[in-house]
């Protein structure tokens, strides 16, 4: 099993992507109970090139759940604890002085952040400090060390956690931070009936098998090929102005922006917000079996893709507004182009 | 359709033909609201001077008739211009294909296909395709399948025309505003002219003859020379004399034909010897017969009869009794006398607007009139002018039906003290006119009765309010004598202590102010 080689046709490859895609998730929910939208969004992330932020109470199994994905797709995985004391150096490596042949020498030994998948659990427990160390590595995929700029392998996705009790002793992310992660989800907690299988799996004796979709030395191509298929999914002219209509509408005294929005909000989505519509949309169409992007991919991208980068003001904290109820009213009240 | 970009085409330029007419649609109401109003003016001021009574005045609907007419052009160019916009706006391909898209329900499938396939796209914009867009293109075909673009997009007027209906109200309802400010009660003028040209229709439509015609077209021409404020009183009357002669010429050709006709009759009759002698025909009401003709005891001659007539044909009085044969002079008389009717009536209509003529004038060449003054000095026609020997102006009193009625019309002309015409109400009665004689003085009204006049006794019952006036208290001297009070004030000018003269009091008996219970026993 792998990916459809480049030269098969755009119908094969669609097809291909659609199986892998289903065939993940099934995987990952042999080990995951529910959070079937998490994992979906966890897997759109990864083909779109972005990152994820995933915020629940300890226990729901985000662990396992990036652990069970890679282990799907073949990729390599690394987990980082952020706790205060955790330094940049710890992440990203650091030189290391090694004697070899009577010749001493520092040889750079590569921190946790060198994976295709690396779990940042609890991020805003670290410093910013070490926080701002990710930033380099989510976005240009490649860290410098002492001068020297190490790349890091395709794909690479960084998964982080959040807590969203326990804040004493936590660092908020800073602004710049979140606007890198491409969706933000938020895993609740399971249902009853979820929760008796997650009993039932987790306490007998059977032992949930992974089956991976891809060889481990194909799967970074392989990834990448499917990567690229999103890329090539088509969006209409009138679709992009929605997309900009939807920034703009959620941009305190932009075009189009609700009274809510001017009265809720600090600041609005920067334009990685409105790339990462289109590529969460492009996902979609791919998965409804289409090689162009509709309204409804774009309105299934919004709340995931925007919801972290809004920046509530003192009002809307005092009065309990969630971003998500703004931007449900951004989407109710604008109008979708039609030419 | 195997091309999905021609499907496209077809269904841009249908969409943009149909939002043409619609566009179209929204302005044809209305401009042929407009136009139709315009046109019909005439008539729907016939039906309001019928109707209500009220008169647009010619000139004024010539103006609001061409007015409508121009707005209603205008609606329609405007209309072809929106029209035109409208088809270079929805001319769009890509609009199109939103279009397609949502009636098929692709989820923008169509949408994107003709962003990027639109050939008036820029180069730029077809760089855009990516490998993936064959599955577009057959996705495009697939969709397109079973469209027949002629039956997806139907030229639906119910709308346009519903929008359309609104602006035509509209405007129907600036016309009827228009119009309510531009009627005025008619002058007298107009109602004599508006009956002339009854009068002409009348005789255009039954009368075949070029002499009924020609005498149409003159009552016409008096007509409108009646309502022409421009032209002189003496031109008006002259034209107005015009069509009385012309009326007169026709009726003189009647009355000829009619006594032939007459002649024949009686001859037929006498030989049926159904005659018994005694015909009270009753001649023509052109006056053309004065004479008095025996036709023997149902001989069936028939010697006298309307054709003998003195040709005294203006002095309106006919007494001629034609004696012929009885049962044929019965079959005659309807038809005469629908002919002497009109002809009287066509008479009586000219004399009015004659007098209308002369009086109006009088009233403008005329002194001013004083008002207080008994005399009336206003512009009414002098019946003592013109003795009126013309036929047609007084009807022929013998016939059955023209009785003249006093009061129904002879209030009409008579000038109001004042020199104000008095309530001039034409009841629309031809049974006659008084104008000519009867011309009441007003008399000043007497408020007070002079010295020595008893007036009629007062009821103090049913007064409405008692003065009473107490003579002011003699003051004493000092020697205890009674001395007058000189600063009492005294009347500077004279009065006589006469009571009111008798006032009509129309005010019911309910809303007369007694005198109070209390004191009505002091009032004996």
């Amino acid at each position: 099993m792998g990916a459809a080689p480049q030269q098969a046709s755009p119908d094969q490859r669609v097809a291909e992507f659609r199986k892998i895609f289903s065939r993940a998730e099934s995987e990952v929910a042999r080990v995951i109970v529910g959070h079937r939208e998490v994992v979906r969004k966890m897997l759109t992330a990864l083909f779109c090139g972005g990152h994820i932020l995933i915020e629940g109470v300890p226990g729901l199994g985000k662990t396992l759940m990036v652990k069970a994905a890679a282990e799907t797709l073949g990729l390599s995985f690394k987990r980082i604890q952020f706790t205060p004391d955790l330094m940049p150096s710890d992440i990203i490596g650091t030189q290391v002085l090694t004697e070899a042949d009577g010749h001493r020498d520092f040889q750079f030994k590569p921190g946790p952040i060198f994976a295709h998948m690396v779990l940042g659990d609890e991020i805003n427990r670290a410093t910013p400090k070490t926080q701002s160390a990710v930033l380099e590595a989510m976005e240009e995929h490649q860290v410098t060390v002492f001068g020297t700029t190490y790349v890091l392998d395709p794909p690479y996705i960084v998964l982080a956690t959040e807590n969203p009790i326990e804040l004493e002793g936590t660092y908020p992310l800073p602004e710049a931070q979140m606007d890198r992660f491409i969706f933000k989800v938020v895993m609740g907690s399971p249902k009853p009936d979820e929760l008796r299988e997650i009993l039932n799996r987790t306490t007998g004796t059977a032992q949930a098998r992974i089956q991976p979709l891809f060889e481990a030395s194909r799967a970074p191509r392989a990834i990448e090929d499917l990567k690229a298929l999103v890329r090539e999914v088509m969006v209409a002219e009138p679709l992009e102005r929605y997309i900009i209509s939807v920034i703009g509408g959620c941009t305190p005294g932009g075009p189009g922006a609700i009274p809510e929005v001017s009265q809720y909000l600090r600041f609005g989505p920067s334009p990685r917000g409105a790339q990462a519509l289109i590529l969460c949309a492009k996902v979609n169409a791919l998965l409804a079996g289409r090689v162009s992007v509709s309204y409804d991919d774009i309105e299934d991208a919004i709340v995931p893709c925007l919801r972290h980068r809004l920046l509530l003001n003192f009002q809307a904290e005092a009065e309990s507004v969630s971003s998500e109820s703004i931007l449900e009213q951004v989407v109710k009240r604008l109008r979708k182009p039609r030419t | 359709m195997d091309n999905p970009v021609e499907t496209i085409g077809i269904a841009s330029a249908r969409i943009a033909r149909l939002a043409a007419i619609r566009a179209m649609l929204c302005a044809v109401a209305p401009a042929l609201t407009a136009i139709a109003l315009g046109a019909l003016l005439t008539q729907i001021g016939d039906v309001t001077w019928t109707r209500l009574g009220y008169r647009l005045a010619p000139e004024r609907g010539t103006v609001l008739s061409l007015a409508l007419i121009g707005a209603g052009i205008v609606v329609l160019a405007a209309g072809l211009v929106m029209a035109f916009r409208a088809y270079r706006r929805a001319n769009d391909f890509v609009a199109a294909a939103a279009e397609l898209d949502e009636r098929l329900d692709c989820d923008q499938e169509i949408v994107t296909f003709a962003t990027l396939a639109d050939p008036s796209a820029p180069e730029s914009i077809r760089a855009r395709r990516t490998p993936l867009f064959p599955i577009l293109w057959r996705r495009a075909i697939a969709l397109f399948g079973g469209l027949d673009v002629r039956r997806e997009f139907r030229l639906e007027v119910g709308e346009p025309l519903k929008r359309s209906s609104i602006f035509a109200g509209m405007v129907a309802l600036a016309m009827v505003l228009a119009t309510l400010g531009l009627v005025r009660a008619p002058t007298p003028e107009n109602t004599e002219a508006a009956k002339l040209r009854a009068i002409a229709e009348e005789i255009a439509r039954t009368s075949a003859s070029s002499d009924d015609s020609a005498l149409a077209d003159k009552i016409r021409q008096a007509a409108d020379a009646i309502e022409n404020s421009k032209l002189p009183p003496e031109e008006k009357k002259k034209r107005i004399e015009e069509a009385i002669r012309e009326a007169d010429k026709a009726a003189q050709k009647r009355n000829n034909s009619q006594s032939g006709k007459n002649q024949g009759t009686g001859k037929s009759n006498a030989q049926n010897g159904n005659g018994n002698g005694k015909s009270q025909g009753q001649g023509n009401s052109a006056g053309a017969g004065s004479g008095e003709g025996k036709s023997g005891t149902g001989a069936g001659q028939n010697p006298g009869g309307g054709s003998s007539g003195s040709g005294k044909s203006a002095t309106g009085k006919n007494s001629g009794k034609n004696e012929g044969g009885k049962g044929s002079a019965k079959n005659d008389k309807n038809d005469q006398n629908k002919g002497d009717q009109s002809n009287l009536e066509l008479h009586d209509e000219l004399a009015k607007a004659e007098a209308q003529v002369e009086t109006a004038n009088a009233k403008n060449s005329g002194p001013a009139n004083q008002p207080g003054e008994d005399k009336n000095q206003g512009g009414a026609s002098q019946p003592a002018d013109k003795t009126n020997q013309k036929g047609g102006s007084q009807p022929d009193p013998n016939r059955p039906g023209n009785i003249p009625k006093p009061g129904a019309n002879g209030d009409r002309n008579i000038p109001a003290a004042g020199g104000k015409p008095k309530n001039n109400k034409d009841m629309g009665s031809n049974l006659g006119d008084t104008h000519l004689g009867e011309m009441p003085t007003s008399t000043n009204a007497q408020r007070f009765l002079k010295p020595g006049e008893k007036g009629a006794t007062v009821d103090i019952r049913d007064a409405r309010y008692v003065m009473f006036r107490l003579p002011g208290a003699p003051s004493s001297g000092n020697g205890g004598k009674t001395v007058l009070d000189t600063d009492r004030p005294t009347a500077t000018t004279g009065y006589v202590n006469a009571p009111l003269a008798p006032t009509s009091d129309d005010a019911p008996p309910d809303e007369r102010q007694l005198v109070p219970p209390r004191y009505r026993d002091m009032i004996h």
